[in-house]
């Protein structure tokens, strides 16, 4: 049903919230699209072939990009019908659209090869995706889908255990239930969805949203346990013992802190730290909510990831002044592209080229400033493809009263502490299936990547359930 | 959902609970601690179980009413409610080892953590001798540890109303100071323990330290999670960063940087005022607190 139409170069802008609005609080920036700009926007796709468009190589789920975008504009006269028809499209391949739509680096995934890219601007895909998780959610067409779904699910005798209701594991539980199996998550802190509830702040991934995407997880038969420590209350041994087959989704919570004097200095927080008080504590509506937090008038966040351009962002919402400080170059930066640009429009300064050495404190043990050595960039480039730095031997003090430390994470140590379990280089090392060193136990998300994205978490949630349920059969044909 | 089977005062301030957590009941060990949510709108605090039933899946906590969330639990929470959320256990055991002679020091509530360590310490042949010094009125415990050690010592020292309560707490620092010297002098113990308030810890290590004996300590700084994911909780021992509620609580008190901790939590101390001074302005304004 290929209609020859006009080439509409400029994407269709999202609205936004402007920039004094949104310093006052953390309601969501990007408003998302409404229907109508949704077909405009959808009826610039070029519906390239399935076998050849380089959007669905570029997503990591192989959602059938042209696939979704397709019935928005088929169905562009019945509202309903076009995103329940997209959103079957999509959960196809992925159970948190409104999450990826929101949070995935599309620049560097889907829409780094989009077709019209040569001719105008890229296809606005995850605006797009968002667009029909928010609408179907808002309608309750996404529970009517489920509806239709959970009769064809054959019911199987086998049990799997989660470990972390993080997008990893939350994605291996849904697929694992699709199947039949009886899934039970084992999530620590008291709310589940990783680094979505306690890290991604408010004003780009509501929580709410969030809650609403995980209440189809229950619909589908997964409990969830919180409160339950994997390695402390329970162990994967005991797992074991319970379940048929284990998948560990525990991410990479383990804050990196740098190693100069002065780092337990009062006011220096972890960015997880930081954003957990913030986030999944909501301190930032002390003393309505308990939690405390202590934001000071000059903040520097160290490092230029997500977390740092969180933090910073956060900060600014507290009303404090704030310098994002990067070891390395403008260039450099592994942020998504719109939260740099969302974070300069909020007036967050960026030094580049300046390395912590040493936190200075005051009498009473606040920090008070941060002396940093200038760095500078060399030809040579290093194993992931980023230019070298060395330092310059001058030194800069930067006066703050908040430090946030955003320079990586690595893997829990209650898991990684498991007897048996191999790991290297601080993540769980895996096999092709994303099987662990221990039969049956399977891993996938930051836990094995380090810290890595949600899409990516989620691709190895369903790519482990998908062998897990090939090792549980196989495991059933041989009891049998 | 975590129902409260059993409340009761124990002494003033220091409130008892039975709580149903057969997750924790099953799994905890001497030395271990659970942090808790109360409410929906609450922080988390970590608090230690004092004794448990692995069979009927309960644990014990005893909460002293320091600041809001304290004093909230205390004055909100009926018999029959629940805590939202208890998880754990968290932290290491204490190590259970043959020292010999023990001398196990609890000041104020810090003696609920003594308590299960001490009389497990006890079981495996050490020779416990446990001191509780406190608030004549704060006395708690006492019948437990006289049964469950080798010899339990209570100082008490009277509250003098005349006097601000920092100024009355000076003096529970100095009279554990002058009993833990003259119990060294006469048990020569070879291990000492200690939890309390983080200044008394100090103020008891500088009167060890003199005798050169080993000595542990809990360390109570301030938590989040509790599961080595935020940072928190941080020490600096033996010039190392390390994570009180992972690698922790307990450390050898000769590594400890006491200063650094001392600062670290009091820093939130002028928002846990407020905190307090609003609840208290609305439990006034409901006709007080029970
Ligand atoms: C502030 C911030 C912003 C980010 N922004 C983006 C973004 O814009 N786009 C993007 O794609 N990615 C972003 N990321 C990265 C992304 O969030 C992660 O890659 C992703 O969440 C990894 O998913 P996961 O399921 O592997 O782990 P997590 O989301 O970390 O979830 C792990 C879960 O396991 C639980 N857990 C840990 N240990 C245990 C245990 N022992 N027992 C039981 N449960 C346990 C944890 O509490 C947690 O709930 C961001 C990360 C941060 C921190
Ligand atoms: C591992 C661990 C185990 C614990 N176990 C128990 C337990 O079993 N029972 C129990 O009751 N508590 C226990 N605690 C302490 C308990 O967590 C705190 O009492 C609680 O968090 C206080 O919360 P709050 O909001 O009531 O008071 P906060 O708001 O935190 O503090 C209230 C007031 O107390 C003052 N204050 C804070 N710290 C100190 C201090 N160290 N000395 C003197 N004044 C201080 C502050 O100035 C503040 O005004 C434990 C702590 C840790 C780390
Ligand atoms: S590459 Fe771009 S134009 Fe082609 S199908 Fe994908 S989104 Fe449409
Ligand atoms: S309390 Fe967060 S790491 Fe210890």
């Amino acid at each position: 049903m290929m209609v020859k139409r006009k080439i509409i170069k400029e994407r269709i802008p999202t609205p936004e919230r402007p920039v004094e609005e949104r310093l006052k609080g953390f309601m969501e920036v990007n408003l998302g699209y409404t229907f109508e700009l949704a077909v405009q926007e959808a009826q610039r796709c070029l519906q390239c072939p399935y076998e050849y468009a380089p959007c669905i190589k570029g997503c990591p789920v192989h959602i059938d990009i042209p696939g979704f975008i397709a019935k928005l504009v088929e169905y562009k006269d019945e509202p309903d019908r076009a995103v329940k028809e997209a959103l079957r499209v999509i959960w196809a391949c992925n159970t948190l659209p409104a999450t990826t739509g929101r949070v995935c680096p599309q620049e560097d995934q889907c829409e780094m090869n989009c077709v019209m890219g040569k001719v105008g601007d890229k296809v606005n895909i995850g605006k797009l995706e968002r667009f029909v998780a928010d609408y179907a959610r808002e309608k309750g067409i996404d529970d009517e889908l489920l509806g239709e779904m959970l009769p064809e699910i054959e019911k199987k005798e086998q049990r799997v255990a989660v470990i972390g209701a993080g997008p990893a594991g939350l994605t291996c539980a849904a697929e694992l239930a699709k199947d039949g199996y009886h899934v039970t998550v084992f999530e620590a802190l008291h709310k589940p969805g990783g680094v979505l509830v306690y890290g991604i702040p408010e004003f780009r991934l509501p929580n709410e949203v969030v809650e609403k995407e995980l209440e189809k997880l229950k619909r589908l038969g997964v409990e969830i346990k919180v409160d339950h420590i994997v390695g402390k209350t329970v162990t994967i041994e005991e797992l074991l013992n319970r379940y048929d087959a284990v998948f560990i989704g525990s991410g990479a919570g383990t804050p990196r802190l740098i190693n100069a004097p002065g780092v337990n200095l009062n006011g220096i927080y972890t960015a997880n730290e930081f954003l957990t008080r913030i986030n999944l504590m909501n301190a930032y509506r002390f003393p309505e909510y308990d939690t405390p937090i202590k934001v000071g008038e000059k903040v520097i966040v160290i490092g230029a990831g997500n977390t740092a351009m969180d933090a910073a962002r956060t900060a600014r919402r507290l009303g404090a002044e704030v310098t994002i400080a990067y070891r390395r170059g403008e260039e450099d930066v592994t942020a998504r592209e719109e939260e740099v640009e969302h974070a300069k429009e909020e007036g967050v300064k960026f030094e580049f080229f300046l390395n912590p050495i040493e936190f200075i404190g005051d009498e009473s043990g606040r920090v008070k400033a941060v002396k940093f050595m200038k760095m500078r960039a060399l030809e040579e480039k290093d194993a992931k493809g980023k230019r070298k730095i060395e330092p310059t031997g001058e030194t800069v003090i930067l006066e703050a009263d908040t430090v946030v430390i955003a320079i990586g994470k690595t893997a829990n140590r209650l898991i990684v502490n498991t007897p048996g379990l191999e790991v290297e280089g601080g993540v769980i090392k895996v096999d092709e299936n994303l099987m662990t060193s221990i039969p049956g136990v399977f891993a996938g998300g930051d836990a094995i990547r380090g810290e890595a994205t949600v899409i990516l978490a989620m691709g190895d949630g369903r790519k482990a359930a998908k062998a897990i349920h090939e090792y549980l059969q196989k495991k059933a044909k041989e009891s049998a | 959902m975590y129902k409260i089977l059993e409340k009761k005062e124990i002494a003033m301030r220091n409130i008892w609970y039975k709580v149903h957590a057969p997750h924790i009941a099953k799994k905890v060990k001497p030395g271990q601690f659970v942090i808790v949510r109360a409410f929906e709108n609450g922080e988390r605090i970590p608090l230690t179980p004092v004794m448990w039933d692995k069979e009927e899946g309960w644990i014990g906590l005893v909460v002293f009413t320091r600041g809001k969330t304290t004093l909230r639990i205390n004055t909100e929470l009926k018999e029959g409610d629940s805590f939202l959320n208890i998880a754990g256990p968290l932290g290491n055991p204490a190590p259970m080892e043959k020292f010999g002679k023990i001398l196990a020091i609890g000041l104020y509530t810090g003696v609920v953590e003594v308590f299960p360590i001490a009389k497990a310490w006890q079981e495996l042949g050490n020779e416990v001798h446990t001191l509780h010094v406190t608030f004549e009125p704060m006395v708690i415990l006492k019948d437990e540890l006289e049964k469950a050690v080798f010899k339990h010592t209570v100082e008490t020292v009277s509250i003098d109303p005349n006097k601000s309560f920092p100024e009355n707490m000076k003096n529970v620092t100095a009279r554990a100071k002058e009993k833990v010297r003259e119990m060294i002098e006469n048990l020569k113990p070879d291990l000492v323990f200690m939890v309390g308030p983080v200044g008394d810890q100090k103020a008891i290590f500088e009167v060890v330290k003199e005798y050169n004996i080993p000595m542990e300590v809990d360390l109570h700084p301030i938590m989040v999670d509790g599961t080595g994911m935020c940072g928190a909780c941080r020490v600096h021992i033996n010039g190392e960063v390390k994570f009180a509620c992972v690698d922790g609580p307990s450390f050898d008190a000769y590594t400890v940087n006491w200063d650094e901790l001392i600062a670290r939590s009091g820093y939130y101390r002028d928002l846990e005022m407020k905190a307090m001074q609003l609840y208290m302005e609305k439990l006034q304004a409901q006709g007080g607190a029970q």
